[in-house]
């Protein structure tokens, strides 16, 4: 079923009205999503972000799906860069020290070590991944991107009741 | 083409997702409120809490828990406390620091020491300050200090360890002896032999034949004679210097052989020392009878403190602790504390209402009062406190963790309290207090330790646990303890963590250690005499053939002296009786 709802992700937005940076930028805020942990309040702001600016959703469903495995493989990088800042760089305990204490601040649990530590790698990534993408959709939709189109499994794929959900979030073009 | 930057219709679902997410508090805050509370106290308790009903009015801005029950993490089917309601008036603004910061709390009907049908102990959750609190109160509690011989007494039976005859200092005398006997045999030989004393006296008697044909004008004959009796007479002054050296080195031999009569008794007391008696001296029947109660008590309350200190450390420095479990790595939370801001936990105060022995005289109920329980001592700048007054109860606890050294005592007074029973370790006799007084107090200064158990139970009954028999020292410590009916005990604990110290007296001391005495001496004195055997056994085995030695060596040296005498005196006999008949008489220039 997760490999379906992949597929459907990645054709969606290879295919989908928005351009190749529209996609790129989904993808990329995608890739927060899946590279930190879930259930943190900045994850909450990106999803804002996601809906609110006019960047491919699906792109985003596929960044994120894509970035998941990703994420928990490299949770031993995370930890360590986390401790890096968060301990083992004086300079920066006073600017952690001041965050812990503004108000909403704490909630993203900005303080554990693999949370900041996946979210500074997902931010120092959100570039390349931005500019990786967007060649890459960009390539696609030049070479095969028509014939796929085109295809009689693609047409009973895009029939399905989630296109119609991703329709009220495809981006204005 | 212009692309638009906002999704505009996008809004209205965000919308509605948030007030989703809304909704969803609504629905779920109190089920995720109790699951907090329950597993961040399991977690800080390293026990099982468990809370019926839980319920959170941002509104009101209180929290209300019903049936609060914490497990205890010595005693699975134990309750540390329980509490009927909890009713917390929080400070909201703080929450959106995530800080909890409780002004009041009440709580209501609180109960400690109460029994369960479920284990209320958690498996390990892998490292943390609790698991490391737990371990070290259980390695405290396991120094040899602490330890008490419990199945000497248990069996009742004297345990003698090997004799290694190396380590008799008899053994060793008597080769050294030998030795020594060896050598100087081997002297005095070399000593007669270096006299020539045959020799001498072979010149001498050869000397008075030629005399026998000489005339008293042979002057010069007569002069070699006299020579010749002086030459005796040097040799015989030789053989008496010898003779005084061969007396002094018999009687360092004999004295050696009396040294091995003194290493002998010293061997005795070596080996009664390989006896292992009981413990009969009255000071250390208090140790054996409640020296594991009492450490189980200090142990409890060194764990509760060692805990306090983990969670309310002194200091401001960022703080690790490990991160929340989730399928993702939990990582580690690190909170950072500044100075003149609120605490990551604070409770201001709370009135506490809890009962005592709920017993056939019926619960009683008493009001306490805790005050400034924070996760950071120094933001709040005041020593935790804990009082409750009442006619026959008296709790004070002072926990300043504001600056290092972090100080704690703890100290509680109970009187007319239905006690709890306690089990004599290793025997199958539980005492039964029944009402009485007690107290309990505990400091910890840095890591200097001390603590002081006291128990006055004026109507003890002693039980016996007719399923196990005991052997003979149960029997024995039964009718003993089953005749007294009052207890008075006192556990004082000292020294530091490392290095505690402990004395545990009672009552019951003298009584039992006098009836040990009269049954265990017996046996000891069989088993001393065991011992002697052995030594003896092993140290004639050297001995005698030591003493052999000796005595022969000195027969041998005392004859061929006396010998050599002999011969000298004969051959001057003979010079001298030539000259008397040459000079006749005449003593000449």
């Amino acid at each position: 079923m997760m490999l379906l709802k992949l597929v459907q992700d990645l054709f969606k937005a290879l295919h989908s009205e928005g351009t190749p940076g529209q996609v790129a930028a989904g993808i990329a805020l995608g890739s927060i999503l899946g590279l930190t942990p879930l259930f943190n309040l900045h994850n909450l702001a990106i999803a804002a972000l996601i809906l609110l600016f006019n960047v491919s959703v699906p792109g985003a469903m596929l960044g994120w799906a894509m970035f998941v495995p990703l994420g928990f493989a490299l949770d031993a990088l995370f930890e360590a860069l986390g401790r890096q800042v968060l301990l083992e760089t004086p300079a920066l305990v006073p600017l952690w020290t001041s965050l812990a204490n503004i108000p909403v601040v704490p909630l993203t649990n900005f303080n554990n070590t693999v949370v900041l530590g996946s979210l500074v790698f997902s931010l120092l990534a959100f570039l390349p991944i931005w500019f990786g993408s967007r060649w890459a959709v960009r390539r696609y939709r030049e070479t095969i991107g028509a014939r796929v189109q085109q295809s009689a499994w693609y047409r009973a794929l895009t029939a399905s009741r989630l296109y119609g959900v991703y329709r009220l979030f495809r981006p204005d073009t | 083409m212009k692309i638009a930057i906002f999704r505009w219709r996008a809004v209205v679902p965000l919308v509605l997702f948030l007030a989703l997410i809304v909704a969803a508090w609504l629905v779920f805050a109190d089920r995720v409120g109790r699951l907090a509370v329950e597993r961040s106290g399991t977690a800080v308790l390293g026990a099982r809490v468990n809370v019926r009903a839980f319920h959170i009015s941002l509104l009101r801005g209180n929290v209300t828990i019903a049936g609060f029950v914490a497990a205890s993490p010595f005693d699975s089917l134990e309750n540390l406390l329980e509490a009927d309601e909890l009713v917390a008036d929080l400070d909201l603004l703080p929450l959106l620091e995530k800080k909890v910061v409780i002004d009041r709390l009440a709580a209501n009907g609180l109960r400690f020491g109460t029994s369960r049908t479920t284990s209320g102990f958690v498996p390990s959750s892998g490292p943390g300050p609790t698991s490391q609190v737990m371990a070290n109160a259980r390695s405290w509690a396991a120094q040899p200090a602490l330890q008490v011989p419990v199945l000497q007494l248990a069996t009742g039976k004297l345990s003698v360890d090997s004799l290694d005859p190396r380590r008799l200092q008899t053994v060793q005398a008597a080769e050294s002896l030998a030795a020594r006997a060896d050598s100087s045999s081997q002297a005095w030989a070399d000593g007669l032999g270096s006299l020539d004393v045959q020799g001498t006296a072979d010149t001498a008697t050869a000397f008075a034949r030629r005399l026998q044909g000489a005339k008293p004008t042979d002057l010069g004959l007569i002069n070699d004679a006299r020579k010749m009796v002086d030459r005796v007479k040097q040799t015989r002054d030789r053989l008496t210097t010898l003779e005084r050296g061969v007396r002094a080195g018999v009687g360092t031999l004999e004295g050696g052989l009396a040294a091995l009569n003194a290493a002998r008794q010293r061997d005795y007391t070596f080996a009664q020392s390989l006896v292992k008696l009981p413990p009969i001296d009255a000071g250390a029947i208090g140790w054996v009878l409640f020296g594991p109660a009492a450490v189980h008590r200090f142990q409890r309350a060194l764990y509760y403190t060692e805990l306090a200190r983990a969670y309310m450390p002194p200091g401001l420095l960022p703080r690790e602790q490990p991160g929340p479990k989730r399928t993702r790595r939990s990582g580690t939370r690190v909170e950072f504390p500044r100075e003149r801001r609120l605490p990551g936990f604070l409770l201001r105060d709370a009135e506490l209402s809890f009962q005592l022995s709920a017993d056939s005289a019926g619960p009683r109920r008493y009001a306490g009062r805790l005050r400034g329980l924070t996760s950071a001592p120094a933001l709040y700048g005041r020593p935790t406190t804990l009082e409750a007054r009442a006619p026959s109860v008296a709790i004070e606890a002072q926990f300043d963790h504001v600056r290092e050294p972090p100080r704690d005592i703890a100290g509680g007074r109970v009187r007319d309290v239905a006690l709890p029973a306690i089990r004599l370790p290793g025997l199958p006799i539980r005492l039964a207090p029944g009402r009485g007084d007690v107290s309990l107090g505990f400091a910890l200064y840095g890591d200097s330790i001390r603590g002081r158990w006291h128990v006055t139970a004026p109507t003890a009954t002693w039980q016996r646990d007719s399923t196990t028999a005991g052997g003979q020292a149960a029997d024995l410590v039964w009718r003993v303890l089953s005749g007294i009916g009052q207890l008075e005990l006192t556990a004082e604990l000292g020294g530091t963590i490392d290095h505690p110290t402990l004395h545990v007296r009672s009552n019951l001391d003298q009584a039992v250690s006098d009836q040990l005495r009269a049954v265990v001496g017996e046996e000891v004195a069989a088993a001393e005499a065991r011992v002697r055997a052995m030594v003896d056994r092993f140290a004639d085995a050297q001995v005698a053939p030591v003493r052999a030695q000796v005595a022969r060596v000195t027969a041998e040296v005392t004859d061929r002296l006396q010998h050599q005498r002999q011969v000298l005196d004969a051959a001057q006999q003979q010079v001298e009786q030539q000259l008397r008949r040459l000079t006749r008489g005449i003593r000449l220039p």
